[in-house]
């Protein structure tokens, strides 16, 4: 532990107090209820950063153990924020059976394609720097599979809760800045380990406490109930609009079907 | 720094561009095109003045002016037509994209989007902007494309013809839906009317 630089463990506590708090909103405001995955998910990390502490003040006879139970427990919590992920994802996309179909296909592919092309970007370079590799491959096919949900609800016109956008928005900006800094970090220090292990704590710490700050103040209300049933919500809307876009639609077909007889004939 | 590293790093600024889009309040950004709530703008389709706009831009009004010797007058009538077909063009798209967004609204509506129907109106999508865009660039330079003009209001056609038979299909589902709930309640007492 006295190994790490004061600014830090500074920081560590700061990530760790930030966490607390978002907790304490979760269970607090009643959010726990609403996302089971993402309060385990906030809790498993306040428990990797205790973890974390019981490693790195512990004296390990194998110099090696310490980075792989700490990257160990970061696969976890990394499989944690995935199914923390899925879940508000899935409450954005209950109510559109059809689009959270659509999503999962999108998810799938294109999981699948960046997957792939990590595998053939890190082929024959899996030495010291594989958990570097592993980790940014992992924030590579999660930024991409997120951003294309995303995309698919801005395409169709489905309304996204404020809360969830920021929840949504800050996983996304943390494993960008994951990519960027795990890719920097490789072409610059690639022979000070150290000093790069260090510059990429601060860095990707950095990056997680803003992620809980917005988090915490996303989390500040209790999120909002979910009545977005389209089909029921909008009914009155759909009935009115339904008859008249129809005969609109009809008009507008037979005036086209005359004209082209009509240029058809001319010609 | 290598080209992999590069593409990681733009890769990943690009996400965060996207993401930065993609969290955007759509209702502050949308332009006057966006609104589907409006009905008198549903019910008002630029589409139908296609015959006057043939009429304008036809040879017969250009030759009579010019045969009466006044070219000046013919020349600055066909530049007002032609201002008024670029006009009518751009209408054109505004009914295209209204019935494209309500295309959308119903597939987030629909219990099923299948991945062909909504690739193909996309390809619509590409494939009438850029037509769109040819048209408007023969405009400018001086030609009157009638054809492609006549092409291009077939488009919005036949996505209206498609939109017709999805929202017969989603009424006909929602009435089945609405028989269905209403023979249960009826079986198990569950009605509090």
């Amino acid at each position: 532990m006295s190994s790490f630089p004061l600014p830090v463990l500074w920081l560590w506590a700061c990530s760790v107090l930030a966490q607390l708090v978002v907790l304490a909103l979760l269970f607090s405001k009643g959010n726990s209820r609403k996302l089971p995955y993402f309060t385990a998910y906030v809790a498993l990390n306040i428990c990797q950063a205790g973890f974390l502490l019981f490693v790195y003040t512990h004296s390990w006879s194998d110099p090696d153990t310490p980075k792989t139970l700490a990257w160990t427990s970061e696969c976890l919590t990394l499989i944690a924020q995935a199914l923390a992920t899925i879940e508000i994802l899935e409450i954005i996309l209950r109510p559109f059976q059809g689009i959270w179909g659509l999503g999962w296909r999108a998810l799938t592919v294109t999981s699948g394609i960046v997957v792939l092309l990590v595998a053939l970007a890190a082929r024959g370079h899996w030495g010291l720097a594989r958990w570097f590799q592993l980790d940014r491959g992992y924030h590579l096919t999660f930024a991409s599979a997120l951003i294309a949900c995303l995309l698919l609800v801005r395409y169709y016109p489905i309304p996204v809760p404020r809360t969830y956008k920021m929840l949504l928005g800050g996983f996304c900006f943390y494993s960008c800045t994951e990519i960027v800094v795990n890719t920097l970090l490789q072409a610059f220090f690639r022979k000070d380990f150290f000093l790069h292990l260090a510059a990429w704590q601060l860095l990707t710490m950095s990056s997680f406490v803003i992620v809980q700050i917005v988090w915490a103040a996303a989390l500040r209300k209790p999120l909002p109930v979910e009545d977005r049933r389209p089909a029921s919500s909008s009914d009155s809307d759909y009935q009115r609009l339904s008859p008249e876009i129809n005969e609109d639609l009809r008009r507008l077909n037979e005036k086209l079907l005359r004209l082209w007889k009509l240029e058809a004939s001319q010609q | 720094m290598n080209s992999t590293l590069l593409l990681l790093i733009g890769f990943a600024v690009l996400m965060l561009l996207l993401l930065v889009w993609v969290l955007r309040d759509p209702r502050k950004h949308s332009g006057p095109d966006g609104d589907l709530d409006s009905t008198d703008e549903l019910s008002q389709r630029h589409v139908s003045y296609f015959p006057q706009v043939r009429q304008a831009l036809g040879a017969e009004d250009f030759a009579f002016l010019s045969s009466r010797g006044s070219l000046q007058l013919a020349r600055r009538i066909r530049r007002e037509r032609r201002k008024i077909a670029l006009a009518y063009l751009s209408c054109l798209r505004g009914d295209f994209l209204k019935l494209w967004r309500l295309a959308r609204v119903i597939a987030s509506m629909s219990p099923q989007v299948g991945v062909a129907q909504e690739l193909a109106r996309l390809r619509l999508r590409v494939a009438f902007s850029l037509r769109y865009e040819m048209i408007r660039i023969e405009f400018l330079f001086g030609f009157a494309p009638l054809l492609e003009l006549g092409s291009l209001s077939d488009v919005v056609s036949r996505l209206s013809i498609r939109l017709e038979t999805a929202m017969n299909n989603l009424g006909e589902r929602a009435a089945l839906a609405a028989k269905l709930a209403s023979s249960l309640n009826d079986g198990h007492g569950l009605d509090t009317r």
